[in-house]
């Protein structure tokens, strides 16, 4: 499965507060995709991967990592604005992903400030479940024009 | 709690290889086959002196840095662990073929009252990842949870 339709800009974005960015939708997550981020990622936290595990430590489930939300943010981001003008990216963790999950990635442009010379777009972005829960909250700066 | 270990203290050291089978791995499990993480061609083609790392790759550095001794050495219970937010800061661009050198530091530890009772511990670990250069190209901090329990 892939998110990949347009390439990714290579000169900063006319970004103006309130603009929308593009939405994606991904999923449903599977087992496989929580288990092929452990070995790209290298965090082998059982309670993502062992069912047994998870479950006597009280999840109905494996659920998925925090990092692998934020790196679907964040690669989605990297479309949207493009890699090489994001400043900083930065996530909060507000809920767990599960298998099954279809998640979608969003964003918005919160403000526009000057700055040294050069315009800064402040972002708002989100990974929403199917069920309306946030499960990250999301915030960066990127270079606009 | 430590008190073992005031603020500021650098905890660990360790390097993040920059290499294409990596960095192509890594973006294929965040689900993005966008060719500029797996063909320098296409990244040239898109303004990049070669391959460039995805915007979380720093999070790959779990290969190599030992986070359980790192958790042990400052007396937390991993059972009680969770990750609250991360934060990266993007100085330089980083690309395929470098080999980077992070070095991680505690920089807050903070009590607050848990929300199910107990005072949670919230650590804020800062990692400061340098090319062979000596230029600092990315700072990600991190804030760990340890939730409230009886120890």
């Amino acid at each position: 499965m892939s998110a990949t339709t347009t390439p990714m800009p290579i000169k900063p974005l006319a970004l103006q507060k309130g603009d929308h960015g593009p939405q994606a939708t991904i999923g449903p997550i599977t087992r496989t995709d929580i288990v092929r981020y452990a070995g790209a990622g290298g965090d082998f936290n059982p309670i993502h991967h062992d069912e047994e595990f998870a479950r006597a430590a009280g999840m109905p489930s494996v659920f998925s990592h925090g990092l692998l939300s934020a790196g679907l943010l964040a690669q989605h981001l990297a479309r949207w604005v493009g890699l090489a003008h994001v400043r900083s990216f930065a996530v909060r963790f507000t809920g767990q992903v599960w298998p099954g999950d279809m998640l979608v990635l969003a964003g918005r442009v919160a403000r526009v400030e000057e700055s040294g010379g050069e315009r800064l777009a402040h972002l708002e972005l989100t990974v929403t479940r199917q069920t309306g829960d946030v499960a990250v909250k999301g915030k960066a700066v990127t270079v606009a024009r | 709690m430590t008190d073992t270990f005031p603020i500021g203290t650098e905890l660990d050291e360790f390097p993040l290889p920059v290499e294409s089978s990596k960095v192509r791995e890594f973006a294929i499990a965040l689900l993005d086959d966008d060719p500029i993480y797996q063909d320098v061609g296409a990244a040239r083609a898109a303004g990049f002196d070669d391959i460039p790392a995805p915007l979380t790759f720093a999070a790959a550095s779990s290969h190599f840095r030992h986070d359980l001794l790192m958790f042990e050495r400052l007396d937390m219970d991993l059972r009680r662990v969770l990750h609250g937010e991360s934060s990266w800061e993007y100085l330089t661009p980083v690309t395929v073929g470098e080999r980077l050198l992070a070095r991680r530091r505690l920089a807050d530890v903070a009590m607050r009252p848990g929300k199910r009772g107990g005072d949670m511990t919230l650590y804020t670990f800062e990692t400061e990842f340098v090319n062979d250069r000596g230029d600092t190209v990315l700072r990600q901090r991190d804030v760990v949870i340890e939730t409230g329990g009886a120890k």
